[in-house]
C-alpha cells in the first residue's frame, strides 16, 4: 500500500511491462519452436498474458472468456491435433525460396515500422492518451456486455450459433476417415 | 497505461503472428500463427474501446472470439484430414492443385 501510495502509477506500469513482454516473448517462442508441444505451452502462455492485459484495459468478460475459450477449448483442439499429426521437421523454416521469403519478412517489418510510426505521432490524440482505468461505472462487465449482446447486437449473436453449428458439422465430416472402415488413425 | 502502448504491443504481436505464417512450413504453426494474429486485433479493438469509452468493441472482440474457435475447428479438421490423405502437413509439398 505504501508502494501505490508513493507512486499511484507504478504498479500498473510493472504489470503492464510484464505482461507485455510475457505475450511478446511467448509468440516468439510459438512461432520458433521446433517442436508443436514446446510451441502450444508458449502459445498458452501467450493467452493467458494477453487475458491480463484485456484485464487491465478493464475488459474483465473479455479477459475471463480468453483463458476459457482461447487457453482452454482451442488449446485442447489444438493438442488432439498434434497428438494426431506429430511430425518432426527436420528444418522448420524452409530453404526453398528463402530469398522471397526474407524479402516478405523484411516488408513486413518495414510495415510495421511505418504503421509503429504513425501510432507514436499520434499518440497525444485524446483516443490514444487516454488512460482511465474505468472510465464509466460498469464498463466491461457482463451485465453491459450481455445488455449490448442482446439488444445492439442481437442478430450477430444468434448468427454465431448457426456459424458454430456449420464449423461443428464441418468438422466431424472433414476429420471423417473417407472410406467406411477405411484407415482410422 | 496510454492506449498508444497497449496499440504498439498489439501491432507487435500482429507482426510476430505474420511472421510466423509467411515463415513456418508446418500448417500446426501456421495455425497457431493465425490465432496469435487474430488475438492482437481483439486487443486493439479493446484498447480503442476504452479510449472511445464504447462498448462496442467488446462485443465485436467477442465475436472475433467465436470465429476463431470455428476457425480452429475447421482449419484442424482440414490438417488431420490432409494428414490422412497425404502423410504430411508441410505446406511446400502440398501442391497438388498447382499444375
Amino acid at each position: 500500500m505504501n508502494l501505490m501510495a508513493s507512486a499511484p502509477g507504478l504498479l500498473e506500469k510493472v504489470a503492464f511491462v510484464v505482461l507485455a513482454a510475457s505475450a511478446l516473448g511467448g509468440a516468439l517462442l510459438t512461432i520458433t519452436r521446433k517442436s508443436a508441444e514446446g510451441a502450444l505451452i508458449a502459445l498458452v502462455g501467450t493467452f493467458c498474458a494477453v487475458a491480463g492485459l484485456y484485464a487491465s484495459l478493464s475488459a474483465h468478460f473479455l479477459a475471463v472468456l480468453q483463458v476459457l475459450v482461447y487457453a482452454g477449448a482451442i488449446m485442447v483442439l489444438f493438442i488432439f491435433a498434434v497428438m494426431i499429426v506429430n511430425r518432426e521437421e527436420t528444418q522448420p523454416i524452409a530453404l526453398r525460396g528463402l530469398f522471397l521469403r526474407a524479402a516478405s519478412v523484411l516488408a513486413t517489418g518495414y510495415l510495421f515500422y511505418r504503421v509503429a510510426w504513425i501510432v507514436v505521432r499520434e499518440k497525444q490524440t485524446d483516443v490514444l492518451a487516454s488512460s482511465a482505468a474505468l472510465p464509466i461505472p460498469g464498463f466491461g462487465t457482463v451485465a453491459s456486455i450481455g445488455h449490448l449482446l442482446f439488444t445492439d447486437f442481437l442478430f450477430p449473436f444468434e448468427s454465431i450459433s448457426i456459424l458454430l453449428l456449420v464449423a461443428v458439422v464441418g468438422g466431424v465430416l472433414l476429420s471423417r476417415p473417407s472410406r467406411p472402415g477405411g484407415d482410422a488413425i | 497505461m496510454p492506449g498508444y502502448c497497449y496499440i504498439l504491443v498489439s501491432l507487435a504481436l500482429f507482426f510476430i503472428g505474420t511472421a510466423g505464417v509467411l515463415l513456418r512450413r508446418n500448417a500446426l504453426f501456421v495455425l497457431m500463427s493465425l490465432e496469435l494474429q487474430l488475438a492482437a486485433g481483439s486487443l486493439a479493438l479493446l484498447t480503442f474501446s476504452r479510449g472511445l469509452g464504447d462498448e462496442k468493441g467488446h462485443v465485436v472482440a467477442f465475436f472475433v472470439m467465436a470465429l476463431a474457435a470455428a476457425e480452429a475447428a475447421v482449419g484442424l479438421a482440414i490438417v488431420v484430414s490432409v494428414y490422412r490423405t497425404r502423410r504430411k502437413i508441410d505446406l511446400d509439398a502440398i501442391n497438388e492443385l498447382r499444375n
